[in-house]
Protein backbone atom coordinates (compact mmCIF):
# COMPACT_ATOMS: atom_id res chain seq x y z
CA UNK A 1 0.00 0.00 0.00
CA UNK A 2 2.81 2.48 0.96
CA UNK A 3 4.57 1.26 -2.50
CA UNK A 4 0.90 2.58 -4.25
CA UNK A 5 0.53 5.80 -2.71
CA UNK A 6 4.65 6.20 -3.21
CA UNK A 7 4.00 5.72 -7.01
CA UNK A 8 1.46 9.07 -6.97
CA UNK A 9 3.24 10.85 -3.95
CA UNK A 10 4.52 13.52 -6.60
CA UNK A 11 1.15 14.01 -9.17
CA UNK A 12 -0.67 14.70 -6.36
CA UNK A 13 1.02 17.63 -4.18
CA UNK A 14 2.35 18.86 -7.52
CA UNK A 15 -0.44 21.65 -7.28
CA UNK A 16 -0.47 22.72 -4.01
CA UNK A 17 3.29 22.39 -4.33
CA UNK A 18 3.60 25.18 -7.80
CA UNK A 19 1.05 26.88 -6.31
CA UNK A 20 2.71 27.33 -2.54
CA UNK A 21 6.26 28.11 -4.95
CA UNK A 22 4.60 30.76 -6.89
CA UNK A 23 2.45 32.56 -4.64
CA UNK A 24 4.43 31.95 -1.05
CA UNK A 25 7.87 30.91 -0.99
CA UNK A 26 9.49 32.45 -4.01
CA UNK A 27 7.71 36.21 -3.32
CA UNK A 28 8.79 35.41 0.00
CA UNK A 29 12.47 34.91 -0.68
CA UNK A 30 12.60 37.41 -3.39
CA UNK A 31 10.94 39.72 -1.09
CA UNK A 32 13.83 38.89 1.57
CA UNK A 33 16.38 39.55 -0.95
CA UNK A 34 15.09 42.59 -2.08
CA UNK A 35 14.88 43.71 1.54
CA UNK A 36 19.00 44.67 1.23
CA UNK A 37 18.27 46.36 -2.24
CA UNK A 38 17.37 49.57 -3.05
CA UNK A 39 14.52 48.37 -5.01
CA UNK A 40 11.94 50.64 -6.47
CA UNK A 41 9.18 48.65 -7.08
CA UNK A 42 9.89 48.14 -10.78
CA UNK A 43 12.90 49.19 -11.20
CA UNK A 44 16.29 49.52 -9.37
CA UNK A 45 18.12 52.77 -8.51
CA UNK A 46 21.36 50.89 -8.94
CA UNK A 47 20.43 49.54 -12.52
CA UNK A 48 20.47 45.78 -12.14
CA UNK A 49 19.57 44.02 -8.65
CA UNK A 50 23.86 43.24 -7.81
CA UNK A 51 24.19 46.97 -8.29
CA UNK A 52 21.48 47.97 -5.45
CA UNK A 53 22.75 45.98 -2.90
CA UNK A 54 22.97 48.52 0.34
CA UNK A 55 23.22 46.33 2.78
CA UNK A 56 21.33 46.84 6.14
CA UNK A 57 20.54 50.09 4.81
CA UNK A 58 17.10 49.56 4.42
CA UNK A 59 16.20 48.33 7.84
CA UNK A 60 18.70 51.35 9.27
CA UNK A 61 15.96 53.33 7.64
CA UNK A 62 13.40 51.63 9.20
CA UNK A 63 14.29 52.02 12.37
CA UNK A 64 15.22 55.67 12.40
CA UNK A 65 11.83 56.15 10.09
CA UNK A 66 9.47 57.88 13.26
CA UNK A 67 6.43 57.04 11.50
CA UNK A 68 7.56 53.56 11.49
CA UNK A 69 8.44 52.92 15.17
CA UNK A 70 5.18 54.81 16.04
CA UNK A 71 3.33 52.40 14.10
CA UNK A 72 5.14 49.34 15.73
CA UNK A 73 4.53 50.74 19.39
CA UNK A 74 1.01 51.90 18.25
CA UNK A 75 0.13 48.11 16.89
CA UNK A 76 2.04 46.67 20.00
CA UNK A 77 -0.64 48.67 22.58
CA UNK A 78 -3.38 47.87 20.17
CA UNK A 79 -2.97 44.36 20.12
CA UNK A 80 -1.87 44.60 23.86
CA UNK A 81 -5.70 46.05 24.98
CA UNK A 82 -7.55 44.08 21.89
CA UNK A 83 -6.32 40.40 22.94
CA UNK A 84 -7.34 41.16 26.85
CA UNK A 85 -10.13 42.46 25.79
CA UNK A 86 -11.69 40.34 23.04
CA UNK A 87 -10.40 36.92 25.53
CA UNK A 88 -12.35 38.52 28.25
CA UNK A 89 -15.39 39.51 26.60
CA UNK A 90 -15.49 36.10 24.59
CA UNK A 91 -14.92 34.23 27.70
CA UNK A 92 -17.69 36.04 29.43
CA UNK A 93 -20.26 35.65 26.59
CA UNK A 94 -19.01 31.53 26.66
CA UNK A 95 -19.70 31.46 30.30
CA UNK A 96 -23.46 33.21 30.20
CA UNK A 97 -24.06 31.04 27.30
CA UNK A 98 -23.26 27.91 29.00
CA UNK A 99 -25.61 28.62 32.13
CA UNK A 100 -28.58 28.78 30.27
CA UNK A 101 -30.50 26.43 28.42
CA UNK A 102 -33.39 28.40 26.37
CA UNK A 103 -32.32 30.54 23.68
CA UNK A 104 -28.58 29.61 23.23
CA UNK A 105 -28.96 29.46 19.13
CA UNK A 106 -30.11 32.85 18.51
CA UNK A 107 -27.61 34.58 21.09
CA UNK A 108 -25.02 32.66 19.64
CA UNK A 109 -26.12 33.78 16.04
CA UNK A 110 -26.12 37.16 16.68
CA UNK A 111 -23.03 37.71 18.56
CA UNK A 112 -21.35 35.73 15.71
CA UNK A 113 -22.93 37.67 13.04
CA UNK A 114 -20.79 40.58 12.98
CA UNK A 115 -17.87 38.23 12.31
CA UNK A 116 -19.46 37.57 8.57
CA UNK A 117 -19.43 41.63 7.45
CA UNK A 118 -16.24 42.49 6.91
CA UNK A 119 -13.68 44.99 8.69
CA UNK A 120 -13.91 47.50 5.46
CA UNK A 121 -17.72 47.38 4.82
CA UNK A 122 -18.51 47.81 8.90
CA UNK A 123 -15.57 50.53 9.50
CA UNK A 124 -17.22 53.07 7.55
CA UNK A 125 -20.32 52.15 9.56
CA UNK A 126 -18.45 52.24 12.91
CA UNK A 127 -17.10 55.49 11.79
CA UNK A 128 -20.52 56.92 11.37
CA UNK A 129 -21.41 56.11 14.78
CA UNK A 130 -17.60 57.36 16.59
CA UNK A 131 -18.14 60.84 14.33
CA UNK A 132 -21.60 61.15 14.69
CA UNK A 133 -23.47 59.22 17.02
CA UNK A 134 -20.77 59.36 19.99
CA UNK A 135 -19.49 62.93 18.92
CA UNK A 136 -23.23 64.50 18.82
CA UNK A 137 -25.86 62.38 20.57
CA UNK A 138 -24.98 60.04 23.47
CA UNK A 139 -21.85 61.84 24.85
CA UNK A 140 -22.19 65.43 24.37
CA UNK A 141 -22.84 67.80 27.10
CA UNK A 142 -26.84 67.58 26.10
CA UNK A 143 -26.44 63.73 25.30
CA UNK A 144 -26.95 60.85 27.28
CA UNK A 145 -24.08 61.48 29.43
CA UNK A 146 -20.97 63.80 29.06
CA UNK A 147 -17.62 62.07 27.79
CA UNK A 148 -15.01 64.26 26.36
CA UNK A 149 -13.41 61.03 25.78
CA UNK A 150 -15.51 59.10 23.92
CA UNK A 151 -16.58 62.54 21.36
CA UNK A 152 -14.27 62.76 18.06
CA UNK A 153 -12.44 59.39 18.69
CA UNK A 154 -11.36 59.26 14.83
CA UNK A 155 -9.35 62.25 15.16
CA UNK A 156 -6.90 61.51 18.06
CA UNK A 157 -4.33 59.02 17.98
CA UNK A 158 -4.67 57.48 21.91
CA UNK A 159 -8.57 57.81 21.26
CA UNK A 160 -8.54 56.22 18.02
CA UNK A 161 -6.78 53.35 19.71
CA UNK A 162 -10.03 52.62 21.96
CA UNK A 163 -12.14 53.08 19.04
CA UNK A 164 -10.14 50.52 17.43
CA UNK A 165 -10.91 48.24 19.74
CA UNK A 166 -14.48 49.24 20.13
CA UNK A 167 -14.76 48.18 17.09
CA UNK A 168 -12.90 44.76 17.30
CA UNK A 169 -14.51 43.36 20.29
CA UNK A 170 -17.33 43.90 18.49
CA UNK A 171 -16.40 41.91 15.62
CA UNK A 172 -14.53 39.03 16.40
CA UNK A 173 -15.94 38.17 20.32
CA UNK A 174 -18.82 36.51 18.74
CA UNK A 175 -16.62 34.24 16.86
CA UNK A 176 -13.74 33.45 19.53
CA UNK A 177 -16.68 32.82 21.66
CA UNK A 178 -17.42 29.36 19.68
CA UNK A 179 -13.95 28.46 20.27
CA UNK A 180 -14.85 28.88 24.03
CA UNK A 181 -17.91 27.31 23.84
CA UNK A 182 -16.69 24.07 22.15
CA UNK A 183 -14.04 24.56 24.83
CA UNK A 184 -16.54 24.31 27.48
CA UNK A 185 -18.46 21.71 26.04
CA UNK A 186 -15.29 19.01 26.16
CA UNK A 187 -14.60 19.58 30.08
CA UNK A 188 -17.05 16.59 31.64
CA UNK A 189 -19.36 17.13 33.69
CA UNK A 190 -18.65 15.15 36.66
CA UNK A 191 -15.63 17.39 37.49
CA UNK A 192 -17.52 20.17 38.13
CA UNK A 193 -19.89 17.54 40.42
CA UNK A 194 -16.60 15.91 42.57
CA UNK A 195 -15.75 19.75 43.29
CA UNK A 196 -18.95 20.70 44.82
CA UNK A 197 -19.23 17.67 46.74
CA UNK A 198 -15.88 18.94 47.89
CA UNK A 199 -17.39 21.99 48.70
CA UNK A 200 -15.97 24.08 46.13
CA UNK A 201 -17.95 27.62 45.36
CA UNK A 202 -18.75 28.75 41.83
CA UNK A 203 -15.37 30.99 41.11
CA UNK A 204 -13.19 28.30 42.91
CA UNK A 205 -14.92 25.45 40.33
CA UNK A 206 -14.06 28.53 38.07
CA UNK A 207 -10.22 29.03 39.21
CA UNK A 208 -9.47 25.14 39.57
CA UNK A 209 -11.57 23.19 37.46
CA UNK A 210 -12.45 25.58 34.22
CA UNK A 211 -9.44 27.66 34.07
CA UNK A 212 -7.08 24.61 33.80
CA UNK A 213 -9.12 22.34 31.29
CA UNK A 214 -10.22 25.36 29.32
CA UNK A 215 -6.10 25.92 28.67
CA UNK A 216 -6.08 24.11 24.66
CA UNK A 217 -8.85 26.52 23.88
CA UNK A 218 -7.04 29.70 25.73
CA UNK A 219 -4.03 28.85 23.77
CA UNK A 220 -6.10 28.43 20.22
CA UNK A 221 -7.98 32.12 20.81
CA UNK A 222 -4.67 33.87 22.05
CA UNK A 223 -2.57 32.68 18.66
CA UNK A 224 -5.74 34.03 16.81
CA UNK A 225 -6.10 37.37 18.38
CA UNK A 226 -2.61 37.84 18.79
CA UNK A 227 -2.42 37.18 15.09
CA UNK A 228 -5.16 39.08 13.79
CA UNK A 229 -4.47 42.18 15.69
CA UNK A 230 -0.78 42.42 15.17
CA UNK A 231 -2.37 42.16 11.27
CA UNK A 232 -4.92 44.36 11.28
CA UNK A 233 -5.95 46.67 8.39
CA UNK A 234 -9.30 47.27 7.53
CA UNK A 235 -10.59 48.74 10.23
CA UNK A 236 -7.70 50.70 10.13
CA UNK A 237 -8.37 51.87 6.59
CA UNK A 238 -11.48 52.39 7.53
CA UNK A 239 -11.90 54.34 10.59
CA UNK A 240 -9.25 56.99 10.17
CA UNK A 241 -6.93 55.86 6.83
CA UNK A 242 -4.05 56.32 9.43
CA UNK A 243 -4.39 59.65 9.39
CA UNK A 244 -4.15 61.48 12.95
CA UNK A 245 -0.70 59.33 13.63
CA UNK A 246 -3.16 56.28 14.06
CA UNK A 247 -1.12 53.53 11.35
CA UNK A 248 -0.77 50.39 12.37
CA UNK A 249 1.82 48.33 11.32
CA UNK A 250 0.12 46.75 8.26
CA UNK A 251 -0.86 49.87 6.91
CA UNK A 252 2.13 51.20 7.50
CA UNK A 253 4.18 49.30 4.90
CA UNK A 254 1.35 49.79 2.24
CA UNK A 255 1.88 53.59 2.69
CA UNK A 256 6.03 53.92 3.28
CA UNK A 257 6.30 53.57 -0.50
CA UNK A 258 3.49 56.55 -1.27
CA UNK A 259 5.51 58.58 1.23
CA UNK A 260 8.67 58.63 -0.12
CA UNK A 261 9.25 59.57 -3.68
CA UNK A 262 10.48 57.97 -5.87
CA UNK A 263 8.50 55.04 -3.93
CA UNK A 264 10.97 53.47 -1.60
CA UNK A 265 9.51 49.80 -1.96
CA UNK A 266 13.29 48.09 -0.74
CA UNK A 267 12.64 49.60 2.44
CA UNK A 268 9.19 49.17 2.64
CA UNK A 269 10.02 45.31 2.17
CA UNK A 270 12.62 45.83 5.05
CA UNK A 271 9.88 46.74 7.25
CA UNK A 272 7.79 43.87 6.15
CA UNK A 273 10.66 41.34 6.82
CA UNK A 274 10.84 43.05 10.32
CA UNK A 275 7.20 42.47 10.81
CA UNK A 276 7.61 38.99 10.03
CA UNK A 277 10.13 38.30 12.22
CA UNK A 278 7.96 40.12 15.03
CA UNK A 279 4.60 37.90 14.16
CA UNK A 280 6.41 34.63 14.37
CA UNK A 281 8.23 35.04 17.32
CA UNK A 282 5.56 36.02 19.29
CA UNK A 283 3.44 33.40 18.01
CA UNK A 284 5.98 30.36 18.59
CA UNK A 285 6.57 32.22 21.88
CA UNK A 286 2.84 32.07 22.95
CA UNK A 287 1.94 28.94 21.70
CA UNK A 288 4.78 27.42 23.51
CA UNK A 289 3.83 29.51 26.69
CA UNK A 290 0.56 28.16 26.56
CA UNK A 291 1.62 24.65 25.75
CA UNK A 292 3.11 24.19 28.63
CA UNK A 293 -0.10 25.53 31.03
CA UNK A 294 -2.26 23.02 29.58
CA UNK A 295 -3.06 20.01 31.75
CA UNK A 296 -4.29 16.50 31.32
CA UNK A 297 -7.18 14.47 32.36
CA UNK B 1 -32.22 20.64 47.49
CA UNK B 2 -34.15 23.77 49.76
CA UNK B 3 -36.13 25.92 48.16
CA UNK B 4 -33.01 28.77 48.22
CA UNK B 5 -31.00 27.30 46.08
CA UNK B 6 -34.40 27.22 43.46
CA UNK B 7 -34.63 30.96 43.85
CA UNK B 8 -30.90 31.81 43.67
CA UNK B 9 -30.65 30.08 40.86
CA UNK B 10 -34.22 31.63 39.24
CA UNK B 11 -32.29 35.47 40.14
CA UNK B 12 -28.80 34.53 38.48
CA UNK B 13 -30.76 33.31 35.49
CA UNK B 14 -32.74 36.20 35.35
CA UNK B 15 -29.41 38.42 35.20
CA UNK B 16 -28.00 36.41 32.49
CA UNK B 17 -30.53 36.55 30.27
CA UNK B 18 -30.86 40.64 30.76
CA UNK B 19 -27.11 40.63 30.05
CA UNK B 20 -27.02 38.32 27.28
CA UNK B 21 -30.20 40.43 25.69
CA UNK B 22 -28.72 43.94 26.12
CA UNK B 23 -25.05 42.77 24.85
CA UNK B 24 -27.40 41.24 21.91
CA UNK B 25 -29.06 44.29 21.47
CA UNK B 26 -25.92 46.49 21.70
CA UNK B 27 -24.55 44.06 18.92
CA UNK B 28 -27.46 44.55 16.50
CA UNK B 29 -26.90 48.39 16.79
CA UNK B 30 -24.52 49.41 14.43
CA UNK B 31 -26.67 46.61 11.71
CA UNK B 32 -29.94 48.66 12.55
CA UNK B 33 -28.11 52.02 12.24
CA UNK B 34 -27.29 50.79 8.87
CA UNK B 35 -30.37 49.85 7.37
CA UNK B 36 -32.30 53.09 9.21
CA UNK B 37 -29.65 55.13 7.62
CA UNK B 38 -29.96 53.99 4.05
CA UNK B 39 -33.57 55.08 3.40
CA UNK B 40 -32.07 58.47 4.67
CA UNK B 41 -30.82 61.90 2.83
CA UNK B 42 -27.69 63.51 3.86
CA UNK B 43 -28.88 65.93 5.81
CA UNK B 44 -31.62 63.91 7.68
CA UNK B 45 -28.61 61.13 8.70
CA UNK B 46 -26.99 63.78 10.09
CA UNK B 47 -29.77 65.96 11.84
CA UNK B 48 -31.33 62.77 12.73
CA UNK B 49 -29.38 59.15 12.62
CA UNK B 50 -31.38 57.31 14.99
CA UNK B 51 -34.79 57.84 14.01
CA UNK B 52 -36.68 55.91 11.62
CA UNK B 53 -36.54 57.39 8.23
CA UNK B 54 -39.41 59.99 7.39
CA UNK B 55 -40.10 58.52 4.33
CA UNK B 56 -39.18 55.59 3.09
CA UNK B 57 -37.29 56.07 -0.46
CA UNK B 58 -35.71 53.39 -2.36
CA UNK B 59 -33.84 56.59 -4.07
CA UNK B 60 -30.44 56.43 -2.45
CA UNK B 61 -30.27 52.28 -2.75
CA UNK B 62 -30.73 52.49 -6.07
CA UNK B 63 -28.32 55.24 -6.84
CA UNK B 64 -25.92 53.19 -4.46
CA UNK B 65 -26.67 49.84 -6.73
CA UNK B 66 -25.53 51.87 -9.61
CA UNK B 67 -22.39 53.41 -8.02
CA UNK B 68 -21.08 50.37 -6.92
CA UNK B 69 -22.20 48.29 -10.01
CA UNK B 70 -23.17 45.85 -7.94
CA UNK B 71 -24.41 42.91 -10.45
CA UNK B 72 -21.45 43.14 -12.08
CA UNK B 73 -19.12 43.71 -8.87
CA UNK B 74 -21.21 40.62 -7.37
CA UNK B 75 -20.81 38.48 -9.93
CA UNK B 76 -16.83 39.16 -9.71
CA UNK B 77 -16.96 38.40 -6.03
CA UNK B 78 -18.57 35.17 -6.22
CA UNK B 79 -16.50 34.24 -9.35
CA UNK B 80 -13.33 34.66 -7.51
CA UNK B 81 -14.67 33.02 -4.18
CA UNK B 82 -16.07 30.00 -5.71
CA UNK B 83 -13.30 29.29 -8.32
CA UNK B 84 -10.36 29.82 -5.40
CA UNK B 85 -12.67 27.51 -3.34
CA UNK B 86 -12.92 24.56 -5.27
CA UNK B 87 -8.93 24.86 -6.04
CA UNK B 88 -8.61 25.21 -2.46
CA UNK B 89 -10.49 21.91 -1.56
CA UNK B 90 -9.59 19.94 -4.44
CA UNK B 91 -5.48 20.40 -3.97
CA UNK B 92 -5.34 20.50 -0.33
CA UNK B 93 -7.28 17.10 0.16
CA UNK B 94 -4.84 15.44 -2.32
CA UNK B 95 -2.12 17.25 -0.64
CA UNK B 96 -2.85 16.28 2.80
CA UNK B 97 -4.19 13.06 2.22
CA UNK B 98 -1.48 11.71 0.18
CA UNK B 99 1.22 13.23 2.39
CA UNK B 100 -0.37 11.89 5.90
CA UNK B 101 -0.46 7.94 3.47
CA UNK B 102 2.72 7.73 2.43
CA UNK B 103 4.88 8.59 5.78
CA UNK B 104 8.64 9.46 4.88
CA UNK B 105 11.04 12.22 5.57
CA UNK B 106 10.15 14.42 2.46
CA UNK B 107 6.27 14.03 2.95
CA UNK B 108 6.93 15.17 7.01
CA UNK B 109 8.96 17.97 5.59
CA UNK B 110 6.34 19.02 2.87
CA UNK B 111 3.64 19.24 6.05
CA UNK B 112 5.98 21.64 8.14
CA UNK B 113 7.44 23.72 4.91
CA UNK B 114 3.30 24.66 5.02
CA UNK B 115 2.71 24.64 8.45
CA UNK B 116 5.35 26.76 9.26
CA UNK B 117 4.14 28.89 5.99
CA UNK B 118 1.03 30.20 7.89
CA UNK B 119 3.09 32.52 10.58
CA UNK B 120 4.33 34.17 7.29
CA UNK B 121 2.20 37.76 7.04
CA UNK B 122 0.43 38.95 3.42
CA UNK B 123 3.10 42.07 3.88
CA UNK B 124 6.22 40.04 3.43
CA UNK B 125 5.59 38.71 0.07
CA UNK B 126 2.74 41.54 -2.05
CA UNK B 127 5.50 43.83 -3.27
CA UNK B 128 7.37 41.04 -4.89
CA UNK B 129 4.50 38.62 -5.59
CA UNK B 130 2.80 41.94 -7.38
CA UNK B 131 5.75 42.40 -9.19
CA UNK B 132 5.62 38.74 -10.29
CA UNK B 133 2.08 38.32 -11.24
CA UNK B 134 2.49 41.98 -12.85
CA UNK B 135 4.94 40.13 -15.12
CA UNK B 136 3.38 37.33 -15.69
CA UNK B 137 0.30 38.89 -16.88
CA UNK B 138 -1.77 38.03 -13.90
CA UNK B 139 -3.13 41.11 -12.38
CA UNK B 140 -6.35 39.99 -12.75
CA UNK B 141 -9.34 37.89 -11.75
CA UNK B 142 -7.29 34.95 -13.02
CA UNK B 143 -4.38 36.21 -10.99
CA UNK B 144 -6.66 36.64 -8.04
CA UNK B 145 -7.80 33.73 -8.12
CA UNK B 146 -4.72 31.99 -7.95
CA UNK B 147 -3.29 33.90 -5.09
CA UNK B 148 -6.21 32.97 -2.63
CA UNK B 149 -5.66 29.35 -3.93
CA UNK B 150 -2.03 29.47 -2.92
CA UNK B 151 -2.82 31.43 1.01
CA UNK B 152 -5.61 29.27 1.24
CA UNK B 153 -3.66 26.02 0.77
CA UNK B 154 -1.59 26.05 4.52
CA UNK B 155 -4.16 26.02 6.75
CA UNK B 156 -6.38 23.64 4.80
CA UNK B 157 -3.46 21.01 4.30
CA UNK B 158 -3.02 21.43 7.76
CA UNK B 159 -6.90 20.56 8.68
CA UNK B 160 -7.40 18.07 6.59
CA UNK B 161 -3.99 16.09 6.97
CA UNK B 162 -4.94 16.50 10.76
CA UNK B 163 -8.37 14.64 10.02
CA UNK B 164 -6.90 11.79 7.02
CA UNK B 165 -4.57 10.62 10.09
CA UNK B 166 -7.07 9.06 12.08
CA UNK B 167 -8.74 7.55 9.55
CA UNK B 168 -7.38 3.79 8.68
CA UNK B 169 -6.67 3.17 4.77
CA UNK B 170 -8.08 -0.41 4.90
CA UNK B 171 -11.53 0.76 3.03
CA UNK B 172 -8.49 2.35 0.94
CA UNK B 173 -6.81 -1.05 0.43
CA UNK B 174 -10.17 -3.10 -0.60
CA UNK B 175 -11.54 -0.33 -3.25
CA UNK B 176 -8.31 -0.69 -4.94
CA UNK B 177 -8.32 -4.26 -4.91
CA UNK B 178 -11.80 -4.16 -6.44
CA UNK B 179 -10.11 -2.25 -9.23
CA UNK B 180 -10.35 1.42 -8.39
CA UNK B 181 -8.16 3.40 -9.78
CA UNK B 182 -6.64 6.29 -7.66
CA UNK B 183 -9.07 8.83 -8.26
CA UNK B 184 -11.88 6.86 -8.21
CA UNK B 185 -10.83 5.85 -4.98
CA UNK B 186 -9.99 9.54 -3.54
CA UNK B 187 -13.38 11.09 -5.04
CA UNK B 188 -15.82 8.78 -3.96
CA UNK B 189 -14.71 6.89 -0.68
CA UNK B 190 -12.14 9.13 0.64
CA UNK B 191 -13.48 12.62 0.08
CA UNK B 192 -16.79 11.91 1.16
CA UNK B 193 -15.50 10.98 4.83
CA UNK B 194 -14.03 14.00 5.13
CA UNK B 195 -17.13 16.16 4.49
CA UNK B 196 -16.86 18.22 7.83
CA UNK B 197 -13.54 19.00 7.36
CA UNK B 198 -14.21 20.49 3.99
CA UNK B 199 -16.95 22.19 5.60
CA UNK B 200 -14.80 23.79 7.75
CA UNK B 201 -12.45 24.83 5.17
CA UNK B 202 -15.15 26.61 2.75
CA UNK B 203 -16.13 28.52 5.99
CA UNK B 204 -12.56 29.86 6.65
CA UNK B 205 -11.33 30.33 3.57
CA UNK B 206 -14.51 31.94 1.83
CA UNK B 207 -15.13 34.21 4.89
CA UNK B 208 -11.75 35.65 4.41
CA UNK B 209 -11.75 35.73 0.71
CA UNK B 210 -15.16 37.50 0.82
CA UNK B 211 -14.73 40.30 2.65
CA UNK B 212 -10.78 41.09 1.51
CA UNK B 213 -9.95 44.44 0.64
CA UNK B 214 -5.49 44.44 0.39
CA UNK B 215 -5.35 41.63 -2.17
CA UNK B 216 -8.04 42.82 -4.71
CA UNK B 217 -7.00 46.62 -4.17
CA UNK B 218 -3.41 45.86 -5.25
CA UNK B 219 -4.83 43.17 -7.72
CA UNK B 220 -7.25 45.12 -9.58
CA UNK B 221 -6.81 48.58 -8.52
CA UNK B 222 -8.78 50.96 -10.23
CA UNK B 223 -9.33 48.53 -12.85
CA UNK B 224 -13.55 47.80 -14.39
CA UNK B 225 -13.07 44.42 -12.88
CA UNK B 226 -13.64 45.31 -9.16
CA UNK B 227 -15.34 43.09 -6.16
CA UNK B 228 -18.10 43.98 -3.61
CA UNK B 229 -15.36 45.53 -1.02
CA UNK B 230 -12.93 47.00 -3.61
CA UNK B 231 -16.00 49.02 -5.26
CA UNK B 232 -17.13 50.17 -2.01
CA UNK B 233 -13.66 51.09 -0.82
CA UNK B 234 -13.70 53.22 -3.96
CA UNK B 235 -17.22 54.82 -3.88
CA UNK B 236 -16.31 55.94 -0.28
CA UNK B 237 -12.41 57.58 -1.14
CA UNK B 238 -13.63 59.05 -4.34
CA UNK B 239 -16.20 60.79 -3.41
CA UNK B 240 -15.05 61.42 0.50
CA UNK B 241 -12.69 64.58 -0.59
CA UNK B 242 -15.35 66.62 1.07
CA UNK B 243 -16.97 64.89 3.64
CA UNK B 244 -18.63 61.73 3.76
CA UNK B 245 -21.56 61.14 1.75
CA UNK B 246 -22.85 58.59 4.57
CA UNK B 247 -26.48 58.95 1.89
CA UNK B 248 -24.08 57.43 -0.36
CA UNK B 249 -22.29 54.99 2.01
CA UNK B 250 -24.93 53.51 4.31
CA UNK B 251 -27.10 51.97 1.06
CA UNK B 252 -23.65 50.79 -0.45
CA UNK B 253 -22.49 48.99 2.60
CA UNK B 254 -26.22 47.58 3.39
CA UNK B 255 -26.09 46.38 -0.30
CA UNK B 256 -22.96 44.93 -0.05
CA UNK B 257 -23.35 42.77 3.35
CA UNK B 258 -26.24 41.42 2.17
CA UNK B 259 -25.42 38.13 0.01
CA UNK B 260 -22.97 37.29 3.08
CA UNK B 261 -26.17 37.90 5.51
CA UNK B 262 -28.31 36.22 3.86
CA UNK B 263 -25.35 33.34 2.80
CA UNK B 264 -24.99 33.34 6.84
CA UNK B 265 -28.79 32.91 8.08
CA UNK B 266 -29.54 29.85 5.36
CA UNK B 267 -26.01 28.22 6.19
CA UNK B 268 -25.18 29.52 9.99
CA UNK B 269 -25.51 26.04 11.44
CA UNK B 270 -22.31 24.86 9.28
CA UNK B 271 -20.63 28.45 10.34
CA UNK B 272 -20.90 27.36 14.27
CA UNK B 273 -19.52 23.99 13.50
CA UNK B 274 -17.24 25.03 11.02
CA UNK B 275 -15.36 27.62 13.37
CA UNK B 276 -15.48 25.37 16.18
CA UNK B 277 -13.98 22.57 14.63
CA UNK B 278 -11.40 24.59 12.70
CA UNK B 279 -10.23 25.70 16.24
CA UNK B 280 -9.82 22.31 18.14
CA UNK B 281 -8.39 21.05 15.43
CA UNK B 282 -5.62 23.60 15.37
Amino acid sequence: MEKYYRKWFWLLIMPSMLLFFFVIAIPFIVGTLYSFTSWRGTYFAGGSFLNSFVGFGNYIKAFSDERFIHSLVYTSLYTLAAVVAINLVALAFSLMLNNIKKGVGIYRTIFFLPNMLGGLAMGFVWQFIFQVVYTEILFSPDGLFHAEFLRYMTQNTTKALFALVIMTVWQSAGYMMLIYISGLNSIPGDLYEAAQIDGAGPVRRFFKVTLPLLMPSVTIVLFLTLANSFKLLDQNVALTNGNFNTRLIALQILRTVQDNTPPDYGTAQAQAVIFFVIVAVISLFQVSVTRRKEVEY
Amino acid sequence: MDKSFFIKRKIANAIIYTVLTAIAVYTLMPMLFLLLNSFKSQSEIIRNPLAFPEVWTTEYLTRAFDAISFPRALGYTVLIAVCSLVLIVLFSSLCGWVITRYKSKISTVIYLLFVSAMLIPFQAVMYPLMNMMDWAGLKNIFGLIIMYAGFGLSLSIFLYSGFFKTIPYGVEEAALIDGANIFRMFFFIVFPLVKGITVTVLILNGMWIWNDYLLPYLTLGTSESKTLVLELFYAKMTSGQFGNPWELIFPAVLISVIPMIIVFLFLQKYFVKGVSAGAIKS
